[in-house]
């Protein structure tokens, strides 16, 4: 019966090599999760940056969660994607990082990964754009043996989130 | 020692186990230490506790393991002989079995340190015998050193034993007491076993009790061993004894060599060993034991599984393994009871289940990589469309079907001769017999026939005797009614055999007579019959045995029912002879003894009846029953000696050359060679490809031999061919259609047969030659009769199959994109893959199935169905494939799912932000549970459930409640369906960029400067438009501009006002207003100009808010002013789907203000003016907001709906000028008023789906619309251009199809029969009388949808589309030349219309008002022409103008009229979506006058509700005046019976005011006629003495479509 109040923002991204940068970001939560207001789900505008290296995309979120348990306490997955000069779309980073588990506002920065490939790939991402993806999403935020992954360090994301977290302390949770 | 020591020690040793091997050494020092101190080991139990004290006993006996061997005795042992401590899971065997010895020797130490306590405590042992050589040695081994060991230790020992010895000794005299005699010394025992003995049988002795101990364990060890080495000890003391006093004689200068001996190192041969191995050992062999050792003698094997039982799978055993295994059952086991029949080991079936319980570890490099797989994705640009692709979920859909068309053959063509005719009839009779030869019943059933026989007669031998009679007896009954049977089918097949040969017989004779007398051949058909000698005599004999044998039978049959019947016949023989006897008996009783009492006599009343004697049955007649057979044989069966006649088809015939043949014949010829034949494939509806076109070969066969391969992402739903035949260059006629049946799932290329579906089509064809044509009478004979009517058919030989992928892997679609969870889970158990049958869905049906059919359940045929059944039944198919990740989920939730589903605030939470109506636009929700009212829900929860229940109450109409359901539940489908794309944006939806300004807008800003501020023509200029979603309520306005109206009714002098000249006072306006309002030149002499006729204002009413302008004088007032109203939206909603949904309307009321003079007292007039303001009603106009929402803007004139009888007033007949087609009358009868409506802030108005639709249309028509409305709307973009629409379940669909003659009702027909105009003025009136209900509203924002006319019919609602495609549709029946006209119109926008030509002008019709105009009508509302649809076309406007007035109607000027279907497109006769005929119900006249009832009973509380502080008095004479009038207007339709109602009304309500009106309005609810009512603001009036009538009247229309009346009126008593 604990409620969760997600209100915050993705504000950008830095270190990424490429420009035009937009974010893809989903959030994921334990069976125990109810999700009682807002979206599961976004992706921001496509953000160029004319001074500096930070991609501004001050994406809101706001997400309204009840929940009988605490498995599953809510993860924050993202995808970094970039735009070309052709209008084409390509991965720059997977990205992860749990939602605070605690109140109050909350300053995270996310580093992000993406996919090597084969060395044939990288030479066409290079060439021609475009680049390995994931084929499973889930791998982002679930556990398997990823050693075999050999992945590049993408950017980081930043983000601020505040939590409101109610009648956690009924169930003997302190907070 | 006491039981608590003895425990204390278990713990110790518990506790000691794990050390031991690491610490031994350590340990062993220690121990000897203490042992070197003399300790006795017997201490208190507090010693014991701790580890060091007791380390010593335990110890100990480890190096003198022989010696305790000798002291223990059993005696003493016994009490303190441990069980074994049951061991630790984490001990080994290894390191039990060394615990064990361990707690032996321990055991063994114990007893002989207690014996050394008792016998030996003056002497303890001293320790030190060993060398140190030897103790390492020990250590190495540790506590349990090998024989082998210990021997080399021995003769190390003996080696150098004698110094050992000596040196011992020597201590031994130093320092401690001798050792008794008769007791021997640890050291004694060891040396025991090096010494003096030869080693060979020690050996053997040795290694048998290490045997024994390992098989026998401790006890045996123990048992065994003493008495045999008491004695060696005894030897070995002698000799001990004799050493010591040796050495002692010899002193300590012996030297080494005196006491070594040197022996060569012991060696076993290894074969010796072998050897001894194997006396000891058995092995079993690995070789395979032959069936026969294992079987018992003379018993061959028997193999259940091919008798047919089902023996389950027998666990996987590795062979080797079950070879060892069977030998040695053969050895050790040796009575065989191992053994199944078969020879093997029995087992019981495989206990493996079917499937894995625990999720299958895949190999391990494979599956991380399959999760961590990446793929190369190129850079793609984002394509919006197959985003939204409906029912394109699976992206790598790939599958294949593929089609193989080898031919078609025509069993009828219309070009067939008559030959043709006969020879497929022959064909398809041989083909017939071919088939039942082949299975060659009759043959079947004779030889079965002859079987049975056989069994009776081998049954009814008394063979054997071991079987009861009884069984046997019944069997034979069970043959006999079997026989029966069999005989029966016999004949009947025999019967068809020989009918069929006749039948082929006689058509061949057919045909050939045919052929000679139309002296050409056209087939080549011959047909060769083949006799058959047969044995004449055999034969003849065969038949009659058989003969005999069917008579015997049935004899017997006839002499068995004759017994069964005789049996009955003797029992009520017997019955009927007991009942005589009573009878006569009685009486005889009767006459003997009358003095009886009566009740008996009654008693035995029943038994009176008589039963009637018993007619014994015929026995049957021999020589009956045999002419009988003998009958029945000739008719079925071959006459004996007959030959067997075999006919033989052929196509050896020549056929007549061209050139032989008769004109017609060749004409014949002719025509096939022109026909060509194709098909084309429909792939669910759609055409995917066709065959080539093949031209018709002589014999009417087509070959095609095509395959095509469909690439599906789709299931199937429906395949089809279209066989399409084409004649010389003409356009393709379609044949038929062959609907191909999807194939199993397990049908695959390459496996599929070529099967034969047969075809037919219903076309009529008549031909000029030979041929017979389809579907027309022909006959055979000269005279025709005997006729035939033979249609078009024939037989499509194809094969339908899936394709096989590159690796083998069948492209079949999964049987639905839904349930792929259960059907990969299904796959996984192995019975389904293995049947393979596609039809899984439902497994309770197929176990059901299985339990009806009583499939037997041992047939191994079965064995995976009814593990497949087991697996459904038992509900077990469901298999975890997943592993569970948070499986303390139950353990750690704080509340259960029950508890946060009944949480009030989340689901408000939650039902908001689904955006569910009720809660959409709930703003705050609060905190707690408990301030949520429990009836939030309610009206939530009473929707969901009332969702399917018809509520009548709002709408009294059963019917419309039905409809208005229906349309709900349309909306809701259509709307989820649509959800998706709404969602769908473009930029400019999100931004709004300001055009950044060009040259020329500068420049026009500039002329701005220098324009006039306030301008003499102001032009509206466009606004910018405001997205809805800032808004809040008060923000939005509605701005009503009210600029002029022309021909308002003027009011006329009430004749009242002549024939009662006894009025007692007029008043003020009455003097003013009495002016007749005929205003022809001639009356307008009696008034002086300058009168005020009329003084109207307008009233603006919206939502329930009211603005009135001022008033204004005469019939052609000017006001020219703005009204504001403010507009709310709906719940506070201001979004786009909301605004569309608003259907409230604006009503523009016009009103004559009258001023009464109420002074009572002429004296007071002078001083003051008492006046009172009336205002009567005198129309409205009425917009609906949805269209001021959609066109932003509303400019023009209108027209002003007045009612029909306006008392009291008249049109002012002005000079007008001649608009109509109709000169007779004049159509200037209306009122028009200029407006301008319009929105501020403007509004952007939602913007309809972009988004295609599915359509069953030909793929080359859709591309041609699609080319036609691109090349208009390059032309004209403004026009609007029509020519696919979207029907009520979302299809495209071409407009002409909706365009068909139907019939109006039959009721309005006869209303005028010599009038065609005015029934087609009736007929329009129908239609308008159908409710108006806008798409855009009930579908908001989606599109707009056209129902069919019947479907239209039966909602009764629609918009312009709906009406005006009904309207067409039953001009065109009528047969006007009637065309669609999609144009804009004031005030609905783009709309539709209808145009008619009549007999020398056009004439454009309303279809939702009903009126009509003449093409040069200046007030005709229809503003622009863009697009012109009959039924077989589509012309669009390429005029210069679009105006009516100003262009030409004529279709067939291709310079005017772009037309769809051309020269290069020609019409392909599309079939219309209407339906043949329109079926109407009449409408039930009791329910309408129920309705009207209740109408008027709804309006008079209304009427009362809106004067809450007036009494309101109803006046019921003048109500049923008014009923009665209302008939009339409805019959008249509201025309020229003004006059005539005037002077009625008058008459009967001479000395009352009366001012009212009666409406009429097209009936869909009630709520309609009550805001009309309310607009008219009759309730207004609030004069103390005010009465009030009001009338309705209902007419009912066929179809439930009901005209409505209601006459309101206010009276106001004057004296």
């Amino acid at each position: 019966m604990a409620e969760v109040h997600v209100i915050g923002q993705i504000m950008g991204a830095t270190g990424f090599s490429e420009s035009s940068l937009f974010c893809k970001w989903g959030i994921h939560t334990g069976a125990a999760w109810k999700l009682l207001s807002g979206v599961r789900e976004g992706q921001t505008q496509v953000d160029t940056p004319q001074v500096g290296d930070m991609a501004y995309w001050s994406h809101p979120i706001d997400l309204h969660f009840a929940t009988k348990g605490l498995q599953g306490w809510p993860r924050l997955h993202l995808q970094v994607w970039s735009q070309d000069g052709f209008g084409r779309c390509q991965l720059e980073g997977y990205g992860f990082c749990h939602v605070p588990s605690s109140p109050g506002t909350h300053q995270l920065q996310c580093p992000t990964w993406r996919p090597l490939g084969s060395w044939r790939e990288q030479l066409a991402r290079v060439f021609v754009g475009g680049g390995p993806q994931l084929l499973h999403g889930d791998t982002i935020y679930s556990g398997a043996d990823r050693y075999r992954l050999h992945t590049a360090a993408g950017g980081t994301v930043h983000l601020e989130l505040g939590l409101l977290l109610r009648h956690f302390d009924r169930y003997g949770v302190e907070c | 020692m006491n039981p608590k020591e003895e425990k204390v020690k278990i713990i110790a040793e518990e506790f000691t186990e794990n050390e031991e091997d690491a610490a031994v050494g350590r340990r062993k020092k220690k121990v000897q230490r203490q042992q070197r101190k003399k300790q006795p080991p017997t201490a208190g139990p507090e010693e014991m506790v701790s580890e060091t004290p007791h380390l010593g006993p335990q110890q100990e006996p480890g190096q003198e393991e022989p010696k305790t061997h000798l002291l223990s005795t059993t005696a003493r042992r016994g009490p303190r002989s441990l069980p074994p401590i049951p061991s630790a899971s984490r001990t080994g065997f290894a390191e039990f079995s060394m615990r064990e010895r361990m707690r032996e020797k321990l055991q063994a130490a114990r007893s002989k340190a207690e014996s050394a306590l008792l016998q030996e405590i003056p002497t303890p042992r001293p320790r030190r015998l060993r060398s140190p050589s030897e103790r390492e040695s020990e250590t190495e081994f540790g506590t349990e050193p090998g024989k082998e060991v210990r021997r080399t230790q021995q003769d190390d020992d003996s080696q150098n034993y004698s110094k050992v010895k000596f040196r011992d000794s020597g201590r031994k005299i130093k320092s401690k007491p001798q050792v008794p005699p008769g007791f021997p010394s640890p050291e004694e025992a060891y040396n025991f076993f090096t010494f003096n003995f030869d080693p060979e049988p020690e050996e053997e002795r040795s290694e048998e009790e290490k045997a024994g101990a390992k098989t026998r364990g401790g006890a045996d060890q123990e048992a065994g061993a003493p008495g045999q080495q008491v004695n060696t000890t005894a030897d070995e003391e002698e000799l001990l004894d004799g050493r010591e006093a040796e050495d002692l004689l010899l002193g300590l200068e012996h030297m080494a060599d005196d006491f070594v001996a040197i022996r060569p190192a012991e060696y076993e041969s290894v074969h010796h060993w072998l050897q001894k191995e194997k006396e000891m050992l058995f092995v079993p062999s690995r070789l395979t034991v032959p069936t026969y050792k294992k079987l018992p003698e003379n018993v061959q094997p028997r193999f259940l599984e091919d008798e047919g039982l089902y023996i389950g799978a027998r666990p996987e055993v590795a062979r080797t393994t079950g070879n060892i295994m069977e030998n040695r059952l053969l050895v050790q086991e040796p009575e065989r009871g191992w053994f199944g029949d078969d020879g093997r080991i029995l087992a019981l079936p495989s206990p493996i289940k079917p499937f894995p319980s625990r999720p299958p570890v895949l190999p391990r490099g494979q599956s991380t990589a399959a999760e961590l797989e990446t793929l190369y994705k190129k850079a793609v640009k984002y394509v919006h469309r197959s985003q939204h692709m409906i029912g394109s979920g699976d992206p790598s859909g790939n599958f294949q079907v593929d089609i193989d068309i080898s031919g078609l053959i025509f069993t009828h063509h219309p070009c067939f001769s008559r030959e043709h005719v006969l020879a497929a009839k022959l064909a398809q009779l041989y083909d017939q017999y071919l088939a039942r030869h082949q299975r060659n019943k009759a043959k079947f059933l004779t030889d079965k026939l002859h079987a049975l026989r056989n069994a009776v007669q081998t049954g009814l031998n008394p063979e054997k005797p071991q079987q009861s009679l009884e069984t046997t007896q019944k069997t034979i009954k069970e043959y006999k009614a079997e026989i029966w049977q069999t005989r029966r089918l016999r004949d009947a097949e025999q019967e068809k055999d020989r009918t069929l040969l006749k039948t082929i017989i006689k058509v061949w004779k057919e045909m050939k007579s045919l052929r000679e007398f139309q002296r050409f051949t056209n087939t080549p058909l011959k047909l060769v019959l083949r006799k058959e000698k047969v044995d004449q005599k055999a034969d003849e004999e065969a038949f009659e045995a058989e003969i005999q044998a069917e008579i015997s039978e049935l004899l017997e049959e006839h002499r068995e029912e004759y017994e069964q019947k005789m049996e009955e016949y003797r029992a009520a023989h017997q019955q009927w002879k007991a009942w005589k006897r009573a009878q006569r008996a009685r009486k005889k009783k009767k006459k003997h003894a009358t003095e009886e009492p009566p009740d008996e006599e009654t008693e035995e009343a029943p038994p009176e009846e008589d039963p009637g004697k018993p007619v014994p049955p015929e026995p049957t007649d021999r020589a009956v029953l045999e002419q009988q057979v003998r009958e029945r044989a000739a008719q079925s069966r071959r006459r004996p000696g007959e030959p067997t006649l075999v006919p033989e088809l052929s196509l050896a015939g020549s056929v007549t050359p061209n050139d032989q043949c008769p004109r017609v014949e060749v004409l014949r010829r002719e025509d096939v060679r022109r026909r060509s034949v194709y098909l084309k494939v429909l792939f669910n509806n759609k055409e995917v490809s066709r065959t080539v076109s093949r031209q018709l070969g002589a014999d009417f066969r087509v070959h095609f031999g095509q395959i095509f391969n469909l690439q599906i992402f789709n299931w199937p739903e429906s395949l089809t061919l279209q066989v399409y035949e084409t004649v010389g260059h003409s356009s393709a006629t379609l044949l038929a259609e062959v609907f191909l049946p999807i194939p199993e799932t397990t049908v695959v290329t390459g496996r599929a047969p070529i099967e034969e579906v047969e075809f037919s089509s219903n076309q009529h064809v008549t031909l000029d030659h030979e041929g017979v044509g389809s579907g027309v009478p022909f006959s055979f004979e000269a005279d025709g009769s005997n006729q035939l009517i033979l249609m078009t058919s024939g037989k499509v030989s194809h094969s339908v199959a899936w394709a096989i992928g590159e690796n083998g892997i069948p492209l079949i679609p999964p049987l639905s994109q839904q349930n792929i969870g259960f059907r990969s889970a299904l796959k996984r158990a192995d019975a389904i893959s293995s049947i393979g049958t596609s039809g899984l869905a439902d497994m309770k049906k197929l176990a059901k199935w299985a339990t009806e059919s009583k499939l037997d359940p041992n047939d191994p045929n079965n064995a995976p169905l009814m593990q497949l059944i087991s697996v459904a039944t038992s509900g077990e198919s469901y298999v975890p494939d997943f592993f569970r990740l948070e499986q303390l989920q139950q353990e750690f939730n704080f509340v259960s799912d029950e508890e946060l589903n009944r949480s009030k605030r989340f689901r408000l939470l939650q039902l908001r932000n689904q955006e569910v109506p009720e809660f959409r636009n709930y703003k705050q929700i609060p905190v707690y549970d408990r301030e949520i009212m429990e009836k939030v829900f309610q009206d939530y929860e009473k929707r969901l459930r009332d969702r399917n229940v018809i509520e009548t109450k709002d709408h009294i109409d059963t019917h419309r409640a039905t409809v208005a359901k229906y349309l709900q539940q349309v909306r809701e489908s259509v709307i989820n369906r649509f959800l998706i794309a709404k969602h769908h944006f473009l930029l400019t939806d999100l931004v709004v960029e300001e055009e950044v300004p060009n040259i020329s807008i500068l420049g026009l800003s500039l002329f701005k400067l220098a324009e006039q501020k306030r301008p003499l023509r102001p032009r509206r200029k466009g606004r910018k438009k405001v997205t809805a979603q800032s808004l809040s309520d008060g923000d939005v306005k509605l701005l009503v501009n009210i600029i002029r109206a022309y021909d308002i009714p003027v009011r006329t002098p009430t004749p009242s006002k002549f024939q009662q000249p006894s009025r007692s006072s007029r008043t003020f306006v009455e003097k003013h207003a009495a002016s007749p309002s005929t205003h022809s030149p001639t009356h307008s002499a009696d008034y002086p100009l300058g009168q005020v006729l009329v003084r109207p204002f307008v009233e603006v009413s919206f939502q329930r808010t009211i603005c009135h302008t001022t008033t204004a004088e005469g019939p052609n007032p000017s006001w020219n002013e703005e009204l504001e109203l403010p507009f709310r939206a709906p719940n506070g909603d201001y979004s786009t789907a909301s605004l569309q949904s608003v259907k409230d309307d604006v009503f523009i009321n016009i009103f004559d203000e009258v001023l009464y003079d109420v002074l009572e007292d002429d004296r007071e007039r002078g001083r003051g003016i008492h006046t009172r303001i009336e205002r009567h009603w005198l129309g409205c106009v009425k917009i609906p907001f949805s269209t001021i929402y959609f066109q932003s803007r509303i400019d023009g004139t209108f027209k002003i709906d007045i009612p029909p009888v306006l008392l009291g007033y008249s049109k002012e007949r002005s000079m007008m000028i001649e608009r109509g087609f109709d000169s007779v009358r004049s159509l200037s009868e209306g009122s028009y008023i200029t407006l301008f409506i319009t929105m501020e802030p403007q509004l952007v108005p939602g913007e309809s789906v972009r988004e295609k639709f599915d359509s069953q249309e030909d793929e080359k028509l859709l591309q041609a619309t699609e080319k036609f409305q691109a090349e208009c709307a390059l032309k004209f973009p403004n026009r609007q251009c029509l020519t696919t629409v979207i029907d009520i379940s979302g299809k495209t669909v071409f407009i002409t199809r909706y365009l068909r003659p139907l019939n109006p009702p039959e009721e309005l027909l006869t209303v005028y029969p010599s009038n065609p105009q005015a029934t087609a003025e009736l007929v329009a009136r129908y239609v308008s009388l159908i409710p108006f209900l806008p798409d855009t509203v009930s579908f908001a924002g989606i599109c707009d949808l056209w129902s069919t006319s019947d479907q239209f019919l039966d909602l009764l609602a629609g918009d312009e589309e709906e009406h005006a495609v009904l309207l067409c549709n039953y001009f065109l029946s009528l047969g006007k030349k009637a065309w669609l006209v999609m144009g804009s119109a004031i005030p609905e926008g783009p709309t539709a219309y209808v145009l008619t030509w009549e007999q020398n002008h056009y004439l454009i019709w309303n279809p939702c008002s009903g009126h009509f105009y003449g093409q040069f009508d200046t007030f005709c509302p229809l503003k622009s022409v863009g697009c012109l649809i009959g039924p077989d076309n589509v012309w669009f406007n390429i005029q210069q103008y679009d105006s009516p007035l100003r262009i030409n109607f004529d279709v067939t000027k291709p310079k005017l009229w772009k037309s769809f279907f051309s020269r290069s497109l020609p019409y392909p006769g599309l079939s219309s979506v209407q339906p043949e005929e329109l079926i109407y119900q009449c409408t039930d006249k009791a329910a309408a006058a129920e309705l009207q009832d209740r109408i008027e009973k709804i309006l008079k509380e209304k009427i009362m509700d809106w004067r809450p502080r007036h009494l309101t008095r109803w006046n019921r004479y003048c109500t049923s005046t008014l009923r009665h009038f209302l008939p009339l207007l409805e019959r008249s339709q509201g025309e020229d019976v003004e006059d005539d109602h005037r002077a009625e009304l008058l008459k009967q309500l001479g000395d009352y005011r009366f001012s009212g009106f009666p409406l009429h309005m097209a009936y869909s609810e009630v709520k309609p006629l009550i805001e009309a009512v309310y607009s008219t603001g009759v309730h207004n009036i609030d004069v103390p003495n005010v009465e009030f009538a009001l009338a309705v009247y209902i007419h009912p229309y066929p179809k439930n479509v009901l005209s409505v009346w209601i006459y309101v009126a206010s009276l106001i008593r004057s004296r």
